[in-house]
């Protein structure tokens, strides 16, 4: 262990710093002139950033200054190098109008034909068991270690914190295969982010699981963009039309065409209140698309986190009263053991199923 | 409010403590001093430590939910600008500065470059170049421009990549990868941290420098260490020199028994882990630093060849970092039963990432000399060239970091 004292700094300033150095007022400018260059060069993904961030007076300052700067950069040739390089680095994704959510014609939710009413957690009735599903019931198995039963896990970053504990616990099953896909930052009100019903209907074709569980809504109090461009102000009748729609798509997605169960993770209580509760606005949503669908069962987590005044909290006695912490310090994310909480109720979810339960009873 | 109450409570202390060092009144040296670090001590106790105490109490008596929990946010730098607070009144206490004006000891407590994350700049150090106000005819802007393109550059694109590639991948499911992709997940996550905090510390060191302020270095390629004691005189240097100071000495350091200094060093390295984090994995990380350093010290280790002894001490290192990013114990059980479990095959082990990680250990033993020239030859350079050339770096960082950048991983400290 060492200090360094006055006498070593004032040795460094000495050797490093040539003893000059440069006048304030010149560095300044070189400075600013630095980052000017790097504005231009860099116009191109700082206009992309803009646009990815949330509806509103920030955005619409970013576009308005960060536009004619790559206008300008994008005909003097100076976004080039930056594209050249990404094309390298294998990154590069030519820019594309904004991608909105999959046309009417191509999913149409069965919500569509119900009265887009957002009914209150009173209203509701109480969440069912998992249905029966629609696979075999036959007691032979169906499953093999060549044909696993497959099930994927994917969402915003919630994922990130108990998907990969989950995919181990289901994977405690040889005859489970289990994938984890968390996407920071995503939701289902910026498909121009990361536009999750292409995504999910490309795993649906691609990997054809059994079972898909999916966690939204962290992200999702903003502004969303409605397929004739118009902006649709947060929690407005028209956004909650909207967006029950999207959550609408994305269940038909996974459950249309095949017998296939889909878990929707609510929204976890959160530590600010208003934070809570626009997470609780967006449960009874979820909640409300998945009561009109059969194989689609929300879970809801108020329970399983608050303690025993119905609050959040970041410590929680756990089967043997011991306190553990359930919640990250940012009040909002599960910790390890809200993970391996989490986990242990999905899984108790998904043997709701007769069939499904004999693949962890081996 | 918190940071208003250290500037104002520790700044009262001090001039008290040198009104009472000139009337020759020991008794209210130690009076006020022992208030201020009591004040600052009481800060860390219930924004960090109160609700880890108040909970493992709990359960080791078994009172359920009787113990009140806060559940407080802790604020930005708490670890840091208490640290400080507490140099400056044990400094003033032991006669080595003189009191500082109030506004400069709130500059000193609340300056921006190193106030969320370090380095743990001493009263002794800054208060002298305050007083002194820098001179704005002569700011070593080469080096200054260096330092925060080489931080970005080991934050953004190194640390960023190696946590998205394989370390976060690793530690959030060991079970699922092979023996060998864990390993070298672990030797990445001591990359990692090495690239994120030194970073951090650069590009607060080089907009200290813009300003006209030289902070202390924190890091000297610390894993070139050819022992633990070395490893420590290079890694986090202001806070291991802190607790030296502050901590280790006052125990009484190497003086007394034997048995006594391993004491102490236990002791100094077990608060030095709990200083990082309110968890049990935090007290175990400093607890294997300090029962290795006391088996360093009590074994002639000068006899075994240095590149034996420097990959036992990086070895060493890494399981400690295990503990050290591990959300659990029981997480870093798996880590480590995953390293010594089936082979499997190698999921994302690959030739680039032994490259990055063989480069980045490489450059440890590039002497500092280098960088020297480095900042000298640009120092040489017109000052518009250096402008544009850090303009330039900047593009060149961002288009090779990948998207979304995490927060430094000391900010939690």
């Amino acid at each position: 262990m060492r200090n360094t004292t006055n006498a070593e700094l004032e040795s460094q300033r000495d050797a490093r710093g040539n003893g000059q150095g440069s006048p304030a007022g010149k560095i300044l400018l070189a400075g600013l002139t630095g980052l000017t260059i790097a504005l231009f060069l860099n116009s191109a993904a700082l206009l992309a950033d803009a646009k990815r961030q949330p509806d509103g007076p920030g955005r619409s300052v970013a576009l308005a200054v960060w536009s004619p700067i790559e206008s300008v950069a994008s005909s003097l040739g100076l976004t080039w190098p930056r594209a050249a390089v990404e094309r390298l680095l294998g990154r590069y994704e030519p820019e594309q109008g904004i991608t909105l959510f999959l046309e009417q014609s191509q999913v149409v939710p069965t919500s569509e034909k119900d009265e887009r009413v957002v009914p209150s957690v009173e209203d509701e009735q109480e969440p069912r068991d998992l249905p029966v599903q629609g696979l075999p019931q036959s007691l032979e198995p169906i499953w093999s270690s060549e044909h696993p039963f497959k099930l994927w896990i994917a969402g915003d970053s919630m994922v990130q914190f108990f998907g990969d504990t989950f995919a181990s616990l289901a994977e405690t099953s040889a005859l489970v295969q289990a994938t984890s896909e968390p996407v920071l930052a995503s939701g289902l009100s910026r498909p121009d982010y990361f536009d999750w019903p292409t995504r999910l209907a490309e795993i649906m074709t691609k990997h054809d699981p059994d079972a898909v569980v999916v966690t939204f809504g962290g992200n999702d109090a903003q502004n969303i963009r409605a397929a004739d461009g118009r902006w649709l102000d947060r929690f407005d009748d028209p956004w909650l039309d909207e967006y029950r729609r999207r959550i609408g798509t994305i269940m038909d997605l996974v459950v249309s065409d095949k017998d296939r169960i889909l878990l929707w993770v609510g929204q976890p209580p959160m530590r600010q209140e208003g934070f809570d509760q626009r997470m609780q606005l967006l449960n009874n949503l979820y909640r409300a698309e998945a009561l009109q669908r059969d194989r689609v069962h929300y879970v809801d987590l108020r329970e399983l986190f608050t303690d025993s005044t119905g609050k959040y909290a970041r410590y929680l006695p756990d089967n043997v009263g011991k306190l553990v912490d359930v919640r990250l310090t940012d009040g909002v994310h599960l910790s390890h053991w809200g993970g391996e909480w989490l986990s242990a109720l999905l899984l108790r979810e998904l043997r709701k199923s007769p069939n499904l339960d004999e693949l962890w009873i081996q | 409010m918190l940071l208003l109450w250290a500037i104002g409570s520790n700044w009262l202390a001090g001039n008290k403590i040198d009104n009472c060092r000139r009337l020759g009144a020991r008794d209210g040296v130690r009076a006020w001093a022992n208030v201020a670090i009591a004040s600052d001590l009481a800060l860390l106790g219930v924004f960090k430590y109160y609700d880890f105490f108040a909970v493992e109490l709990s359960n080791l008596l078994g009172l359920g939910n009787a113990i009140p929990i806060f559940q407080l946010t802790l604020p930005v730098g708490i670890s840091f600008f208490t640290f400080q607070a507490m140099s400056y009144v044990i400094d003033l206490r032991r006669g080595v500065i003189q009191p500082m004006r109030l506004l400069d000891f709130a500059v000193y407590l609340s300056f921006f470059p190193q106030l969320v994350a370090g380095p743990i700049v001493r009263a002794s150090e800054m208060a002298p170049q305050i007083a002194k106000r820098p001179d704005p005819r002569h700011v070593a802007s080469a080096e200054a421009f260096h330092l925060i393109l080489r931080g970005l550059f080991k934050k953004v694109v190194i640390s960023s990549w190696l946590a998205s590639n394989i370390v976060d991948g690793v530690f959030a499911d060991p079970q699922g990868h092979s023996s060998l992709d864990v390993l070298f997940g672990v030797y990445g996550y001591a990359i990692q941290i090495y690239a994120d905090f030194s970073g951090y510390t650069d590009i607060a060191i080089g907009v200290a420098l813009l300003l006209g302020f030289r902070f202390p270095i924190n890091f000297d390629r610390p894993y070139s260490a050819l022992s633990l004691r070395e490893f420590w005189r290079r890694w986090h240097i202001t806070l291991s020199s802190w607790l030296r100071d502050y901590l280790y000495i006052p125990l009484g350091g190497n003086r007394g028994q034997t048995a006594d200094m391993y004491r102490n060093l236990l002791i100094t390295m077990l608060l030095g882990g709990l200083w990082h984090g309110s968890t049990w994995n935090f007290v175990a990380w400093g607890a294997i630093h300090g029962v290795a350093l006391i088996i360093e010290r009590s074994l002639p280790i000068e006899r075994i060849h240095p590149a034996l002894r420097w990959a036992l001490t990086f070895h060493v290192v890494c399981f400690a970092w295990i503990f050290f990013r591990a959300s659990s114990f029981s997480a870093a059980s798996d880590v480590l039963t995953a390293i010594t479990g089936s082979s499997g095959d190698t999921k994302i082990l690959n030739a680039g990432l032994i490259l990055v990680l063989l480069s980045a250990i490489g450059v440890q033993f590039v002497t500092k000399s280098t960088s020297a020239r480095m900042d000298y030859w640009m120092s040489r350079r017109p000052i518009l060239i250096q402008g544009i050339a850090f303009g330039v770096g900047l593009v060149v960082i961002d288009t090779l970091g990948p998207d979304g950048i995490a927060p430094f991983i000391y900010f939690q400290f």
